[in-house]
C-alpha cells in the first residue's frame, strides 16, 4: 500500500524513472502536469497505472497544434484512493500522428481513443478495434483538425455583421 | 443452436434515443453486444471552438437535456476555475438547491422510464407527476421547462422570484412521502424484484477500468462521489450519505438512485436553512478572455462524472473544448454487462445505465 501522494511526489517519481522522456513538468492546481514525446507513452502510462496505482482514466482528449506541427493526446488520470491528479500530455508529429494504445491498462480508453481517431485522426497502435465511433464510416477527414474544411461548416463571419447583410459561405 | 446477429435499435423504445445495439443471440441468450453510436452527433466540440465562452452555455443544455441545470453548472464551473472568477455566496447556495432538485427530477425520469421498460406504467405516471412540479419550479426561475441556460460564468442569470424558496420547501414536504409510495410499486413488489435482481452484474474492477461513474460505480459497491471526494461549490458544508450497492446488479443501481433522491432532499433542506441574501452574479467582463492554459474540471452530475476539458489560447473562444460525458463511459461498459443474460434482461440492463444519447453522441 502506497501512502497518500501529493502531486509533487508523483512528479518526482515519474521524473526519476523517465527523466529523459519528459519535455516539461510542473505542478498546477494540485495536478502533476507532464509533457512527453510519443515514444514511450505506454510505458509511462503503465508505470502510472501499475506502480503509482492510478487506476481511473477520467478523460482522454486529442488537441491539434498546427503551429507546432504537432498533435497532443491528453490523459487526465486520477485515482479513487489518492487525492492527486495527473495530466499527461503526449506530443506526436502532425504528419504521422501514431502512438501506442493504452486500452490494456484502462478499458475506457477504447472508446476515447476511437473518438480521438474519429475527430482528430490520431492513430493508436495495438488498439483492438480502431474504427470511427461518432461519425459515419464513410466520412472523409477529421473535423476537429484546425485546418478541416467542409462546405457544410461555415463559421459565421464575426467582423462584417452589418444589419441586412446575409452571411455568405466563404470557401478556402 | 445456430447463433444469430440481431439489431436492437436504432429505433427502439428502450434505447431512449437513437442507439443501435448489435446483439449476437444464442436462442434467447445474449452472447455478445456491439454498440453503434453517433446518430445524434452534431460535433458539439467544434461548435464550441467557434463560440465565445458565454455563448456555449445554451449548447450545454442540449447535452444532457434531462439535467440541463447541472450541465450549465459544470460548464460554468470549468470556466470559473480557468479564469479564477469568484462566485457570490447566495449563488453558490442557489446552485446547490437547483442542482439537487435537478438530480431529483433526473432520477425521477429515470425511474419512470425504467418502470416503463419493465412494464410498470403506473410508476411512470407517478414519477412524471412529481417531476412536473420540479419543472414548474425551474420555469418560475428561468422561464424555461427543459433547456434553462440559467447559470452564468460567475453566478446565476437572475435571483429567484419572491416566495420561490418557500415553494421548494413545500415541494420537499410533498415529495418525501411520495418516495415511500414508489416503494410500494417497486421494492415491495415481487415482479420488480425478480426482474432486476442478479441481472447485468458489473464487477467493481470492471467499473473502474471502464471509468464508470455516478450510480453505476456506486452500484458496484464503490463509495465514490465527487461531491464528497473532490468537493466543488459548497458541497463540503452539507451532511449527506453516499448510498452504495453490494453486488453491482441492476437492482443495486436502481436502489442507489432511489436512495440518492432522499439524500438530495436532505441537501436541499440544509441549503434552504442557511441561504444568505446578496447578489447572485459576480461582476465579470463583457468579453471574457481566459488566460493561456488548460483545465479538466469535473462535477458529479446525476449520471456521474461530467468533465469539461478546456484549452484556452488567450482569446475569447476556447481553443479546444471537450466534454467528458458520464454516460459515454458508462455505456462503454455495456458489452461486459450483457453477455450471458436473456434478451428481455438486455432492456433492463440498458435501462439501468441511464443513457442520454444526446450526451453520448455530442
Amino acid at each position: 500500500m502506497i501512502g497518500i501522494m501529493t502531486a509533487e511526489d508523483i512528479l518526482q517519481q515519474i521524473q526519476s524513472r523517465f527523466g529523459g522522456e519528459i519535455r516539461t513538468a510542473e505542478v498546477r492546481r494540485g495536478e502533476a502536469c507532464v509533457t512527453i514525446g510519443a515514444d514511450r507513452n505506454y510505458e509511462i502510462c503503465r508505470f502510472i497505472r501499475e506502480e503509482l496505482g492510478y487506476d481511473y482514466l477520467n478523460c482522454l482528449s486529442g488537441v491539434d497544434w498546427p503551429t507546432d506541427n504537432e498533435m497532443e493526446v491528453v490523459y487526465a488520470i486520477s485515482s479513487l484512493k489518492q487525492p492527486g491528479k495527473i495530466m499527461l500530455r503526449a506530443r506526436v508529429p502532425r504528419d504521422e500522428p501514431v502512438l501506442r494504445s493504452v486500452v490494456p491498462l484502462w478499458a475506457t480508453a477504447n472508446w476515447h481513443e476511437r473518438e480521438a481517431y474519429d475527430l482528430l485522426g490520431i492513430r493508436f497502435e495495438n488498439h483492438p478495434d480502431l474504427r470511427r465511433i461518432l461519425l459515419s464510416e464513410d466520412w472523409i477527414g477529421h473535423p476537429l483538425q484546425k485546418d478541416y474544411q467542409d462546405e457544410r461548416f461555415v463559421p459565421y463571419p464575426w467582423d462584417d455583421r452589418k444589419p441586412g447583410t446575409v452571411a455568405r459561405p466563404t470557401t478556402a | 443452436m445456430e447463433e444469430m446477429w440481431v439489431n436492437m435499435g436504432p429505433q427502439h423504445p428502450s434505447t431512449h434515443g437513437v442507439l443501435r445495439l448489435l446483439l449476437k443471440l444464442d436462442g434467447e441468450v445474449v452472447r455478445e453486444c456491439i454498440p453503434y453510436l453517433g446518430y445524434m452527433h452534431r460535433c458539439h466540440e467544434k461548435i464550441g471552438e467557434n463560440r465565445a465562452y458565454v455563448q456555449i452555455i445554451p449548447y450545454t443544455d442540449r447535452l444532457d437535456y434531462l439535467a440541463s441545470m447541472y450541465n450549465n453548472w459544470a460548464y460554468c464551473l470549468a470556466c470559473e476555475r480557468l479564469m479564477e472568477i469568484p462566485i457570490p455566496e447566495r449563488a453558490e447556495y442557489l446552485r446547490v438547491i437547483i442542482g439537487e432538485l435537478q438530480r431529483i427530477a433526473s432520477h425521477l425520469i429515470w425511474l419512470g422510464t425504467f418502470g416503463l421498460d419493465l412494464g410498470n406504467f403506473t410508476l411512470f405516471m407517478w414519477c412524471f407527476r412529481e417531476r412536473e412540479m420540479v419543472l414548474d419550479l425551474f420555469e418560475a426561475v428561468s422561464g424555461q421547462r427543459l433547456n434553462y441556460s440559467f447559470m452564468r460564468i460567475g453566478g446565476l442569470a437572475l435571483d429567484v422570484p419572491e416566495g420561490w424558496l418557500a415553494d421548494v420547501k413545500a415541494f420537499l414536504a410533498y415529495f418525501k412521502p411520495r418516495l415511500l409510495e414508489y416503494d410500494r410499486l417497486t421494492t415491495d413488489q415481487i415482479i420488480w424484484q425478480k426482474r432486476i435482481q442478479g441481472v447485468g452484474i458489473l464487477k467493481p474492477e470492471d467499473a473502474i477500468s471502464y471509468a464508470c461513474s455516478g450510480p453505476m460505480l456506486r452500484g458496484s459497491g464503490i463509495r465514490w462521489d465527487l461531491r464528497r471526494d473532490d468537493p466543488y461549490g459548497i458541497y463540503d458544508r452539507f451532511d449527506f450519505d453516499i448510498p452504495v450497492g453490494v453486488s453491482g446488479d441492476v437492482w443495486d443501481r436502481f436502489w442507489v438512485r432511489r436512495r440518492e433522491m432522499e439524500e438530495s432532499v436532505k441537501i436541499v433542506e440544509q441549503a434552504l436553512k442557511d441561504i444568505p441574501p446578496g447578489p447572485v452574479l459576480s461582476p465579470v467582463a463583457k468579453k471574457l478572455r481566459a488566460p493561456v492554459g488548460d483545465i479538466y474540471s469535473r462535477v458529479e452530475s446525476p449520471r456521474g462524472e461530467l468533465g469539461h476539458y478546456i484549452v484556452a489560447d488567450g482569446s475569447e473562444r476556447p481553443y479546444r473544448y471537450k466534454v467528458r460525458a458520464p454516460t459515454f463511459a458508462n455505456l462503454s461498459a455495456l458489452p461486459v454487462m450483457l453477455p450471458g443474460y436473456m434478451v428481455a434482461d438486455a432492456v433492463a440492463v440498458l435501462g439501468s445505465v441511464d443513457i442520454v444519447l444526446c450526451e453520448v453522441d455530442r
